[in-house]
């Protein structure tokens, strides 16, 4: 109880430690809301009146006063370029990040298991070899050029994939949650569904090759590594075959440190949402990130960073969690 | 992995045969539409969100293809003798998408709500020129507070859309936002911010009943997402993209191209400051630039090369007043200055990347010619939103490129505000520049303030105090069945596209 | 961004390596081979830049605006020139020779790469050995801080701090700097605070070593192997977001001939010039693998714990 209190407490203070260093970083950018929107012709009492309306007139530290004041009732403030409260925003567009998200790291990991079961039950120094060299390939691109070189291929040899947003405005779908994939199936219109996944299904490849490669790395080394343990042995001379001890004893006994050890990846490819989402047109927050640094809706940007941010930390203290249970080095460390 | 998205295409062509019928125009456009209040905010002063605005409100008064004016939700306006009231008549028979009329009322709020500080509409400077409004049938008439020759030229411009008074007063603005009505020829169906709003055809439009029932907006900030969707047939028909593309797209089979000068212009600013001050080396950096070569090779012909801030379709253009392109005059200029190519003038010039076509890789030319004669720029890439700051503090580079769209065509929208020194926006700040200006802001015979204004261009060019560069091209990609007409004032407007 | 980071940092933490990944004496000695190739072209064409390129990578003509390779271009007509292969590679939307951007590219990114990873590295080694070797509050503040940098969207923060820093070649160093330094301090902070506790460092206190001297002596050796593998990775990722950068128009300017610039720039003209960009993916690909295989190759060499 009391760990989880300090947990909690940890959260926030780095949260207000990401609050504070984003609100004064973006405070020294050039350039601000108002610079946007003055029109040629405007005078400098249109731009205080303006400033004066945005609450932009303040001291830095007031107006970070002001704004945690509010923040502490979740209130993030209104977007300067949709007009609407900043929380809004990100709720309507969070779920979009994160079914791409989660599709791209079921892509990564359907990969990254395949591939390091093939290697280790070919047991051949070619087959490894190739499978290295794919790995390193595709974790030597970043996922940006990933989704550059997909853009053309599609427009190369197959025009019949999209190539932006989640799916065809022509169609008309009606849904209750802005959660499409996992409604789509969860309410078994596979029509739909497979309308979803074929929209996402280019970007979400994009971000999570770099990622499928980076497992694989880790679970070929843990999957070879449990192939040398005696009860390999001891199942081997009972006439089990190899592909059964790999998919059997090796793989068990290999995913847990390989989870451990990759979770922390997860960040690197939630983090490269903001470029794949703006190449395919993907309505997420990534996306929306963009739109608002290149408009300077100082609102929006603090509140996405601090969303990107508390699912860093999540995910950070869930993989800590998964080491600490894999390893049991680590249980007695400190 | 390649049968599975064989398959997931196989699917996916037979929804899109299902759905892609005549009835739809699906345009993949290249800005996002973030609010739906077209009279505040970041967007209100975006020229290329317009279309969409336009397509779903009504200004008060209204755009040809030409730039010339035409009646909008007003039938007539004007000035009394003395200039000291406006009338305005308001249309019959035009209604909101929720069925109410739209009413003198509504056209009064409008122009007050415009013309309010706490609103925070960019342009209330001008919209509180009008006042003490009064009602009588469908004639509006107002007080002229301070007189401004453009006003109703404004009202065709930006943040000049009538929204309904009932309706926005009940709803308030974030309802508004969620569930906005207008009068223009389309009803608002679905909008999924960042990424598309569908409209519907409104069947109590009043003006010509758009061809079709069914427009997309896609929001594609990427080039070359916008050229994949109509290259793979997912959209009809795109812009704003790069010269190559469109040489390319338009010779394919299935697709045709159209393209237009706009209103926009590519210039460099120049700011009387430093090496700036010597008049020999702005006039050297003029003549040395080959806008010709430029648009020719680099803008492949898509370019109209302008030598004041006038276009050819702007009021005050006149093709009396030229800068020529002499670069063994720059040198002579230069080196009455005590320059040369081996001891050449240096100074920073900054530009944007990509934001207009060419941008930068206009400027990298420039530099290059101006090298030649003698001038060494160091290029400096900035955001717009740096630019509008720098624009603002009067702090840009000694030179610095940038657009100037004018889609009202007047001379105060493009020489007025851009070199007036006490125009935040002006970058040139000289009393000789302003005793000619000045006047002109209040002058109430036409022809003498378009005449002024030319004399001020040519001064302006004389003195090389800007660099104006060239109009730019708009380049429109759509498919075969299609026609498109396009819009100097730079607007796809889906109501101007029909199948034939 | 490359996830190769937390893999070496996991096995950091787990103290030398858990020997998850094993790798063979044969595997490494490809690596190490390979690695030397890549990075050694690159150094040659970094070094030697001036004299092996044909042309000014930034004299721009417009009358030679993409022209395709020596071995394609069969119009040498159109271009009014007579050997092809002055341009060997071909020209971009400039008219700029697209092999002289190559090789001059190569030296940008070993400026980026090598500033960006001293700067990253020593940033990292400095407060991550003071946390770990002193404990405390001292490790409690700097941890504070690295869990505050690791919870920022790092390209995200990497465009917003150029737009604050305006876009150089010095201030996309500082940016990358900056956002990386924590890969280093993580790093070195859990192998010191895992040394710290052995003997030998008892046995140095006892005969009277100080602080610094145990730590540099004593204790950064020990962490040298991991840091060298780290320190060519952080090159590798240097170079990426400089890419990443100049893919959201931002990154160095004044024409400089980097591979990002090349690559935003080839993908506007990708249908008409693909050469414009395909050179400089590939230069980017090929050193990104170069400086893996160099890692991994050298951790193999370096540490014992994984060589037995």
């Amino acid at each position: 109880m009391a760990r989880l209190l300090v947990t909690i407490g940890s959260i926030f203070l780095t949260l207000l430690g990401v609050s504070v260093v984003i609100f004064v970083i973006l405070r020294l950018v050039p350039g601000d809301p108002i610079s946007m929107m003055l029109p040629p012709g405007a005078t400098d009492e249109v731009r205080a009146n303006l400033e004066r309306l945005y609450g932009l007139d303040k001291s830095i530290p007031a107006q970070y006063v002001i704004w945690l004041r509010n923040v502490a009732w979740l209130d993030f403030g209104m977007s300067t370029q949709f007009r609407l409260p900043v929380m809004e925003i990100i709720l309507d567009r969070l779920p979009a990040t994160l079914e791409l998200v989660l599709l791209a790291s079921l892509i990564a990991l359907v990969l990254a298991f395949a591939f390091s079961i093939l290697a280790v039950w070919l047991q051949e120094d070619s087959a490894t070899l190739a499978i290295d060299g794919l790995a390193g390939l595709a974790q030597a691109i970043p996922d940006f050029l990933w989704a550059l070189i997909f853009i053309l291929a599609v427009t190369l040899f197959a025009p019949m994939m999209p190539v932006s947003g989640r799916f065809d405005p022509r169609t008309a779908q009606e849904f209750a949650t802005n959660f499409y994939l996992l409604e789509s199936l969860v309410t078994l219109r596979l029509d739909a569904f497979a309308e979803l996944v074929r929209y996402a299904v280019l970007p979400a490849l994009a971000l999570g090759l770099p990622l499928a490669a980076g497992i694989t790395r880790v679970l070929k080394g843990a999957l070879e590594e449990a192939m040398a343990q005696d009860y390999v042995m001891l199942a081997q001379t009972k006439g089990k075959s190899r592909l059964a001890i790999v998919l059997g004893e090796a793989l068990r006994n290999a995913m847990i440190p390989t989870i451990a050890l990759t979770s922390v990846q997860l960040t690197f490819l939630i983090g490269g949402t903001v470029l794949i989402e703006r190449q395919f047109s993907w309505p997420g927050i990534g996306s929306t990130a963009i739109s608002a640094v290149i408009n300077r809706d100082l609102p929006l940007i603090q509140g996405i960073v601090l969303v990107f941010a508390l699912i860093f930390i999540l995910i950070n203290l869930a993989s800590n969690e998964l080491y600490r249970a894999a390893d049991p080095r680590l249980r007695t460390a400190r | 992995m390649k049968k599975l998205l064989g398959l997931l295409a196989g699917t996916a062509l037979a929804t899109n045969v299902a759905f892609a019928d005549d009835s739809t125009l699906t345009i993949a456009y290249n800005v996002s539409l973030p609010s739906w209040d077209a009279t505040v905010g970041v967007s209100a002063v975006n020229p290329t969100i317009q279309s969409i605005y336009k397509s779903v409100y009504d200004q008060y008064i209204d755009q040809n293809p030409d730039l010339s004016f035409r009646p909008g939700l007003l039938t007539e306006w004007g000035w009394n003798e003395d200039r000291s009231k406006v009338f305005m008549v308001v249309r019959e028979g035009a209604s909101w998408h929720d069925g109410a009329p739209v009413t003198p009322a509504d056209v009064v709020w409008s122009l007050e709500r415009a013309g309010k500080e706490e609103t925070g509409n960019p342009i209330q400077f001008l919209w509180s020129t009008l006042g003490n409004f009064t009602v009588d049938g469908n004639r509006i008439e107002a007080d002229v507070l301070r007189f401004d020759p453009t006003i109703f030229k404004w009202m065709a411009f930006l943040t000049a859309y009538v929204l309904p008074k009932d309706y926005y007063t009940e709803v308030g603005a974030e309802g508004f936002e969620k569930a906005p009505i207008g009068s223009g020829p389309y009803v608002v169906d679905e909008y999924v911010a960042n990424s598309f709003v569908r409209l519907k055809r409104y069947d109590g439009y009043w003006g010509d009943a758009p061809e079709f029932e069914t427009v997309i907006f896609k929001f594609l900030p990427d080039a070359s997402a916008r050229v994949a969707e109509v290259e793979t047939g997912a959209s009809d028909i795109t812009l704003e993209i790069p010269y190559e593309e469109y040489d390319r797209l338009a010779a394919k089979d299935g697709l045709n191209g159209v393209t237009t000068p706009v209103s926009d212009i590519g210039m460099i600013f120049i700011n009387d400051v430093g090496v700036m001050e010597d008049a020999n080396v702005r006039k050297a950096a003029a003549h040395a630039i080959n806008k010709d070569l430029i648009v020719d090779r680099l803008l492949r012909g898509y370019g109209v090369p302008i030598d004041t801030l006038q276009a050819p379709q702007y009021a005050a253009f006149t093709a009396e007043t030229t800068v020529a392109y002499d670069p063994e005059k720059s040198k002579e200029l230069l080196a009455a200055s005590g320059y040369s190519p081996d001891n050449p003038v240096k100074f920073k010039i900054q530009t944007t990347r990509g934001f207009k076509p060419k941008d930068y890789e206009m400027i990298q030319a420039v530099t290059g010619m101006w090298k030649r004669v003698g001038i060494e720029a160091e290029i400096e890439v900035y955001e717009i939103a740096k630019h509008f700051d720098l624009r603002a503090r009067d702090a840009l580079a000694p030179a610095a490129f940038y657009n100037w769209g004018n889609s009202i065509g007047d001379p105060s929208t493009s020489t007025g505000f851009s070199m007036f020194g006490p125009s935040p926006h002006s970058t040139w700040d000289t009393e000789d520049v302003d005793a000619m200006i000045g006047p002109l802001w209040g002058e109430e015979d036409e022809d003498a303030r378009i005449a002024g204004y030319q004399r001020v261009d040519a001064y302006i060019a004389e003195n090389a105090m800007v660099i104006p560069l060239l109009q730019f091209v708009q380049p429109i990609i759509y498919r075969d069945g299609l026609s498109v007409t396009p819009h100097v004032a730079n607007f796809l407007l889906p109501q101007n596209v029909s199948s034939n | 961004m490359s996830s190769v980071e937390s893999l070496s940092l996991e096995k950091g933490r787990g103290g030398g390596g858990t020997g998850l990944e094993r790798s063979t004496e044969k595997i490494s000695l490809l690596r190490m081979v390979f690695g030397c190739a890549a990075i050694g072209s690159l150094l040659i064409a970094a070094l030697f830049a001036p004299w092996i390129a044909p042309h000014d990578p930034t004299l721009d003509d417009l009358f030679l605006i993409n022209m395709p390779p020596a071995w394609l271009n069969d119009d040498l007509a159109y271009f009014g020139i007579e050997d092809a292969w002055a341009y060997p590679l071909g020209t971009d939307s400039l008219g700029r020779d697209v092999a002289s951007r190559l090789i001059y590219g190569a030296r940008l990114a070993v400026i980026v790469g090598v500033s960006v990873a001293c700067l990253a590295a020593l940033a990292g080694v400095i407060l991550g050995a003071l946390a770990g070797f002193y404990g405390g509050w001292i490790d409690n503040v700097i941890s504070r801080i690295v869990d505050v940098w690791l919870s920022f969207p790092p390209v995200l923060l990497s465009i917003i701090l150029v737009a604050m820093l305006g876009t150089t070649l010095t201030s996309v160093i500082i940016v990358v700097a900056v956002i990386d330094w924590t890969r280093f301090a993580r790093v070195v902070r859990a192998d010191v605070l895992q040394q710290r506790s052995r003997d030998y460092i008892d046995a140095a206190r006892i005969t009277g070593g100080s602080d610094l001297s145990i730590l540099i002596r004593e204790v950064l050796p020990n962490v040298l192997p991991l840091l060298v593998t780290l320190f060519f990775f952080e090159i590798g990722i240097a170079v990426t977001v400089e890419t990443i950068l100049s893919f959201v128009s931002l990154s160095v300017s004044s024409g400089a001939a980097t591979w990002g610039d090349m690559i935003a720039e080839g993908r506007r003209v990708i249908n008409e010039a693909w050469w414009v960009m395909a050179f400089p993916v590939g230069a980017l690909v090929i050193t990104i693998l170069g400086l893996n295989a160099m890692g991994d190759a050298l951790r193999f060499y370096l540490d014992p714990v994984l060589r037995k």
